[in-house]
């Protein structure tokens, strides 16, 4: 009776957590290559051999990866420079309760205040103007919707740095890095070895799943490059939706080709991390 | 000095982070503010009441967007909870986990555009039913991840004690199992909410403009250029985490720590 309510349990968690992912892969799969969809008749590589050939998907997803690098390195740096320099400031309540509050930002918030502060028109351009800085609207310089990127990449940090202070945080009190840095102190070591030596290290490895599992969620982020990036080349979440939503029905297989591309590869990446990480754990162990 | 310095920093910080909920809410209340004014010329309740006054939709798309965060994050939360036991509790605990963070980790947007030939012959696209149930599939493996540290061997002591001394499956969970994790529980609620709240990518896809919810409104005000209204939307769907950051810390988090 016991084990029978187990597999049940089983086959729930496999319906509501497996099958949903398996359904959509499927489909993508089998629109990619012809065998299902209006416009489409019969297997077919030609989408495939399409999408390779116009390198599109390559583009789109190296965009995506150094813009999410980016980030992340940018975000867990600043983070971890006020970890560890202020960390008993951040403690006191009124600090402590503001800490918390960038996570009531959803991204698309985030991305429409950056278009209220750095676009053209926006709060700085007309800071920089009232100051005489800028002659005219024009003269401001394109920070949202950019070539570089700068709007995306603002948009990320400001989302995800809040939230790896917090982490740094309370991993910095659970290892107790100011007992371990007063006893490196008191064996003669500067406060910068401290830094470089003991806490970052510490710091990093113990998050090192987080940090790349946000790596992860910023390659497939929608919202703050749909609305602060540009036309071409775009993130890869932004180019799937949009190669879907055309109007030329030829070009929706195709669509589906870069999903399944994406789709393997992150799973790939989750399954490399995890295995290695669980390695490690074991190893440890 | 260094102590002022310090302050000086942690003064800035918090600017940092004060300055966008400032900056939305005087937008919100502004109107004929352009470039090059640094101070809106107008300030007032006009924008505010015309929203209540149920001219916008706001308010509707507020309550709707509640409705369906609440749901996903009651079922996720429920279902994480129960289902997790079990993966957890199974040999094959290692393949389950890594199974439960492809839905996951995927973003949200080319799963449901993948999934939405499924919804839309089961004939739920485009409906509220059909956009609970996509977030159902992002929040839930959430929930699954966050409760698998509770699943321990102390625990399984515990159930192992409870079954000992008679105690039937029900009590098993009324009177161990949910008291031992009700923060976690608590927290769970709060994170499967606030991932339903904010999801924008999906549920544009699924809802297919038909289920407007508030981050979809603030997108379409975006497109609009209506920023004023843009930020109306924008505080009331800050409005929600605020109210559950505070509560999170003054009775939640301060308890467990």
């Amino acid at each position: 009776m016991k084990s029978k309510s187990r597999y049940i349990g089983l086959a729930l968690f496999l319906l509501i957590g497996l099958l949903p992912f398996g359904l959509a892969l499927v489909y993508a799969l089998l629109y990619s290559f012809g065998i299902v969809g209006i416009a489409n008749d019969g297997f077919t590589t030609k989408f495939w051999q399409q999408v390779l050939v116009e390198d599109t998907f390559v583009q789109s997803m190296l965009y995506s990866i150094v813009i999410s690098i980016l980030s992340v390195v940018f975000s867990v740096g600043i983070a971890m420079l006020i970890a560890i320099k202020y960390v008993s400031k951040l403690e006191k309540p009124f600090m402590s309760f503001v800490s918390y509050l960038p996570l009531c930002m959803p991204g698309i918030v985030v991305a429409f205040f950056l278009i209220q502060i750095l676009s053209e028109a926006g709060w700085i351009s007309r800071l920089a103007y009232s100051i005489g800085l800028i002659d005219q609207l024009q003269s401001f310089p394109s920070l949202v919707n950019d070539s570089l990127a700068i709007g995306i990449i603002v948009a990320f940090v400001s989302v995800v740095m809040p939230f790896f202070l917090l982490l740094f945080i309370s991993v910095y009190r659970q290892e107790r890095l100011d007992e371990l840095a007063h006893v490196a102190s008191s064996l003669g070591a500067s406060p910068l070895q401290i830094a470089i030596k003991i806490k970052i290290p510490i710091l990093l490895h113990r998050t090192r799943m987080i940090i790349i599992l946000y790596f992860i969620f910023l390659l497939g982020a929608y919202e703050i490059p749909l609305i602060l990036g540009q036309e071409s080349p775009q993130m890869i979440s932004v180019m799937v939706v949009r190669e879907l939503n055309q109007y030329d029905l030829t070009k929706i297989s195709e669509g589906y080709v870069v999903a399944v591309m994406y789709t393997i590869l992150i799973s790939l990446l989750t399954l490399v991390v995890f295995s290695y990480h669980r390695s490690k754990t074991v190893s440890h162990a | 000095m260094r102590r002022s310095s310090n302050s000086i920093v942690m003064i800035a910080y918090a600017i940092w982070v004060l300055f966008p909920f400032l900056y939305l809410l005087v937008l919100s209340l502004s109107a004929d503010w352009r470039f090059p004014s640094i101070l809106p010329n107008y300030i007032g309740l006009k924008n505010w009441a015309a929203v209540l006054g149920g001219e916008t939709g706001l308010v509707k798309s507020f309550f709707l967007s509640l409705f369906i965060s609440l749901l996903v994050a009651l079922s996720s939360t429920l279902c994480g909870f129960l289902l997790s036991r079990i993966v957890n509790y199974n040999k094959k605990k290692n393949l389950w986990t890594i199974i439960s963070y492809f839905p996951y980790v995927l973003a949200p947007v080319v799963f449901g555009a993948c999934l939405s030939y499924y919804f839309l012959r089961l004939g739920i696209l485009g409906t509220t039913f059909g956009v609970i149930l996509a977030q159902f599939f992002i929040a839930f493996p959430y929930a699954m991840i966050f409760f698998s540290p509770f699943w321990t061997e102390k625990t399984k002591d515990y159930e192992n004690l409870v079954a000992t001394l008679r105690g039937s499956l029900v009590q098993k969970f009324t009177k161990v199992l949910f008291p031992l994790s009700k923060n976690l529980i608590l927290i769970c609620f709060f994170q499967t909410f606030l991932i339903s709240w904010f999801e924008f990518g999906l549920s544009s896809i699924i809802g297919v403009g038909k289920v407007q919810t508030l981050t979809i409104q603030v997108f379409l005000f975006i497109k609009e250029s209506n920023f004023y209204y843009g930020a109306m939307s924008c505080c009331l769907l800050m409005l929600p985490p605020v109210i559950f950051i505070y509560v999170n810390k003054r009775y939640v988090f301060n308890k467990i720590l």
